[in-house]
């Protein structure tokens, strides 16, 4: 009642400031802009920037020098969870972290401001994919789906919210996404039939500003549940909309229960940041039965297709098919698999693939590509604006998916196996799906995130542990360095006093990378640095 | 009361350790918390008291006034910063336990007030009450001991934590980890010593991380687990994972056509040979997924040295910068691929080039014909 009031008070007051002050309002709030044009000395948000390309300007590092590349620094969590987040810098201090746990480390040398202990819980521990930091603020998720908001200063606990009942099944590990005075973050919780939604937390007070439902309540006769959603989406200030993945509905392997498309899980929709209210959506992967969540990030471009100029958005969803979407209304520019693709009996006329009823899983087997893990996951994929590639690190791969009447129909109901897999870089030619270029990572899968740069280096890891800077015209392997975990992140970079950093996490330790100090030195002086 | 008691306690020291870690303030809107510390303190008043009238024995007592209220009162602990004591007479001589109490360590204060006797009674109060716990876990019958039940409990808060997006909530699989329920090796395992395997050395080439949970949280592992695979098997229905009766649909004599035609399986295997009996060796669902993508095929390399020298073996390694082999004697080598040139030779890539190529009949009759190679 407290927060309804809350809100009602908040809402009231901002509609007078919108209305009267609309041009203080920005004017004074440097981290919105912040946000809208990061600084080089700055990796404020999950993606580095609204658009979710993982490109940096930074030229400092190139193909020809990268060669040089050495260790500035690592930071050892201790702990045994692997990094999955994305560090954020600010002012000159990364925050990571993994489930439970958030640091604040110095960016120059890597040692430890403060660290935040959240307490013991019964939240799904699966990952932690970091935070959000809006004004002096660093917002934070519980895996017991809790939001946590910590003075960016000293870690202090300023409040704590529950954003989903953890003992119904919900758990969260996203970084939040900040656009305007909302702080909007997803959940996942795929294990019981249960609605996803978004919600928009208000900064100050940790009130739901707006929440939006991927599906409709549990027990709605004939309907989905799940829609979670997980990953940070992204935002289009012009359009005034973020673009969001929602997850595979449940139960997971059984399709009975819930006859139809499923509206909106496995979707890409296009939400106002200030309502909730659903624009569009397009859905990567009708009446999903493979655990094929769409909410690998949906990467914002303006560029050419077809010869016009286009606002658009690509996603290489998990399902093993690349989409190029114009981001004003949702319509289909491209669909094309990235890699063996075998449940589908082709596209509709919206660009969305045709799920083949006889690749449900079934009693006695069904052999499907790729495996549930997906053609790819989370982590993040890169798009490159002088080459026009999109970067994904792919994983061919195959399975076998059982579901039979006994299986129920609550939860995974159902069971697969995955039976052979690799890891592939590859090169998307956005206006073709054509695959440009693939670059093998090794056994099974290497599931790291990607990393561009304006002078032509990618940056990600192999199946082994290796990490690895690629000529991105060509996919060439310029510089190794092995990690001894595989990176499980994706990488960030920055540039501080001068000097460029690469910063990724592979198993418990964060690794910084520069080229040595004494070279960087001397070519500050020279004519490749601006 | 009993239950009551339980979550007083629990409630009590959980907040005990948020205010040692100084961590979190529950200010704004966290209705869950503040609902439950109200009902905790309304609660544990009642809880002393009864307690006081309950202890009929003096290191139950001792244990239930000094201990209890970090180590949980049945010895479950408080994850991660307090351990459970459930075990620690298998972990610790009398002595250790004797100067770990009087002396402290790290968090844990000093009793130096206690008695001689009390002590002892202490001590004969953890090899009294741990002996049921141990016998009740190494029969994985889910006896209904205090005991085993409160570490199936701890084990079960940390499965849900770290096991049970990929083995499922129930542990009867979820997303990549197979259904534990049905597992051979939890049904072989005793107290936890092949499950405690699994755990603490992970299985890389499955995708499944390590642990470094301890003696106690491995036992509390395996015991909430055994007490799953009790619960599923008497569960009528609603069983996942996939029968060996399932995998009965395909046609013999197709599948021998296609072993000899269209799946040229007849150029590297022959049923006569290799895949004699096979079927008496493996069934269901590990013989489909092995007929389909042995995990453990063996590829060989040869190494050819600057020298001109070469070297061949089975492939150990082999990334874009370094390969490695055993070779016929069983020893490791590697070399850096700036100076070596190298040929793999893996036979089980024909498997994998048939994925594209399979129907679901396919595989179904092939699977059909390979149960018949008893």
């Amino acid at each position: 009642m407290k927060l309804l009031r809350n809100a009602v008070v908040y809402a009231a007051c901002a509609a007078l400031f919108s209305v009267v002050l609309p041009d203080l309002l920005v004017a004074q709030n440097i981290d919105a802009i912040k946000l809208l044009q990061p600084a080089k000395d700055s990796w404020p948000s999950y993606h580095g920037d609204y658009s979710g390309r993982r490109h940096s300007h930074l030229t400092q590092i190139t193909p020809e020098n990268v060669g040089n590349l050495s260790l500035a620094w690592a930071f050892q969590t201790e702990q045994n969870a692997q990094i999955k987040s994305s560090p954020l810098l600010i002012d000159g201090i990364l925050y990571f972290t993994v489930p439970d746990n958030l640091w604040a480390i110095d960016a120059r040398s890597g040692h430890q401001i403060w660290h935040y202990l959240y307490p013991p819980n019964k939240g799904d521990h699966i990952g932690q994919r970091g935070v959000a930091v809006y004004k002096d603020w660093v917002f934070f998720m519980g895996p017991d789906a809790h939001m946590v908001s910590l003075n960016a200063k000293d870690g202090k606990v300023r409040w704590n919210v529950a954003v989903a009942d953890a003992n119904k099944g919900y758990w969260t590990t996203m970084a939040p996404l900040i656009v305007g005075n909302h702080v909007i973050v997803g959940v996942g919780g795929d294990l019981d039939n249960l609605p996803g939604f978004l919600k928009a937390i208000d900064p100050e007070t940790g009130a739901t500003q707006w929440e939006w439902d991927a599906t409709l309540p549990a027990g709605t006769p004939n309907t989905t549940t799940g829609g979670m959603t997980w990953i940070p989406g992204t935002y289009d200030p012009d359009l005034n909309l973020i673009y969001w993945g929602t997850g595979n509905p449940t139960p997971v392997l059984t399709g009975k229960p819930r006859p139809g498309d499923n509206l909106y899980t496995c979707s890409i929709v296009a939400l106002n940041p200030d309502t909730g209210k659903l624009v569009w959506s397009f859905q990567p992967s009708p009446h999903d039965t493979h655990d094929w969540d769409a909410v690998e990030i949906p990467v914002l471009v303006d560029g050419v297709f077809n010869g016009k100029p286009r606002k658009m958005l690509m996603q290489a969803s998990r399902n093993g098919y690349f989409f190029v979407l114009d981001r004003t209304n949702g319509e289909s520019l491209l669909t094309a698999p990235y890699g063996p693709v075998n449940w589908t009996l082709g596209v509709d006329k919206k660009g969305q693939p045709i799920p083949n009823p006889e690749k449900e899983p079934a009693r006695d087997g069904r052999l499907i590509a790729p495996d549930e893990g997906g053609l790819t996951n989370y982590r993040s994929p890169s798009f490159d604006p002088k080459t026009g590639l999109f970067l994904v690190d792919a994983h061919p791969s195959y399975s076998i998916y059982f579901a039979k009447p006994e299986d129920g129909d609550y939860g995974w109901a159902g069971a697969d196996y995955g039976l052979w897999g690799k890891g592939v870089l590859d090169a998307i030619d956005y206006q073709t799906g054509k695959i440009r270029w693939s670059h093998e990572l090794g056994p099974d899968g290497a599931g790291a995130g990607v990393l561009t740069t304006d002078s032509g280096v990618t940056f990600t890891g192999d199946a082994h542990g290796n990490v690895l800077a690629l000529d991105t015209s060509n996919g060439k392997t310029l510089w190794h360095a092995g990690s001894g975990a595989p990176m499980q992140s994706s990488p960030i970079t920055y540039e501080l006093d001068g000097r460029q950093y690469v910063v990724m996490g592979s198993g418990g330790v964060l690794f910084a990378w520069a080229l040595p100090q004494d070279t960087v030195a001397s070519e500050s002086q020279g004519p490749s640095t601006k | 009361m009993k239950r009551s008691v339980t979550v007083a306690f629990l409630v009590a020291a959980v907040f005990a350790v948020c205010q040692f870690r100084q961590a979190p303030t529950y200010a704004a809107s966290s209705d869950e918390h503040s609902t439950n510390q109200a009902a905790a303190s309304a609660i544990s008043g009642q809880a002393q008291s009864a307690d006081v009238h309950s202890a009929d024995n003096v290191g139950a007592k001792i244990y239930e006034d000094d201990c209890a209220i970090c180590h949980g009162e049945k010895m479950e602990g408080i994850l991660p910063a307090f351990p459970p004591l459930a075990g620690v007479r298998r972990q610790f001589s009398p002595q250790q336990i004797t100067d770990l109490v009087r002396h402290g360590k790290g968090r844990m204060p000093a009793f130096t007030k206690l008695k001689e006797n009390e002590m002892t009674a202490l001590l004969h109060y953890f090899d009294t009450s741990q002996m049921i716990s141990v016998a009740s876990i190494g029969a994985g019958s889910g006896a209904a001991s205090a005991h085993s039940s409160a570490l199936s409990e701890i084990g079960g808060s940390l499965f849900q934590q770290n096991c049970a997006f990929c083995h499922g909530r129930q542990a009867d699989g979820g997303e990549t980890g197979p259904d534990l329920t049905r597992s051979k090796l939890v049904a072989a395992d005793a107290g936890g010593d092949k499950i405690g395997e699994v755990v603490r050395n992970g299985r890389p080439e499955k995708k499944m991380p390590r642990f470094n949970f301890s003696e106690q949280e491995v036992d509390g592992l395996a015991a909430f687990i055994h007490s799953q695979a009790a619960k599923a098997a008497t569960m009528k229905g609603h069983r996942r994972g996939v029968d060996v009766t399932d995998l009965q649909t395909g046609n013999v004599a197709a599948g021998k056509r296609y072993f000899n035609g269209a799946g040229n399986c007849v150029s590297c295997h022959a049923p006569n040979g290799d895949l004699a009996g096979i079927a008496s060796r493996y069934e269901g669902l590990e013989l489909e997924r092995r007929m389909l993508y042995p995990e453990d095929a063996k590829s060989k390399v040869t190494v050819t040295l600057s020298s001109g020298e070469k070297a061949a073996g089975t492939l150990a390694y082999l990334d874009e910068f370094t390969v490695a082999m055993r070779d016929a004697s069983g020893t490791y080598r590697s070399w850096s691929l700036q100076n070596v040139k190298y040929s793999v030779d893996s036979p089980v890539n024909a498997h994998v080039d048939l994925f594209g190529r399979y129907t679901d009949a396919d595989i179904h009759n092939l699977m059909a014909y390979l149960q018949t190679l008893r």
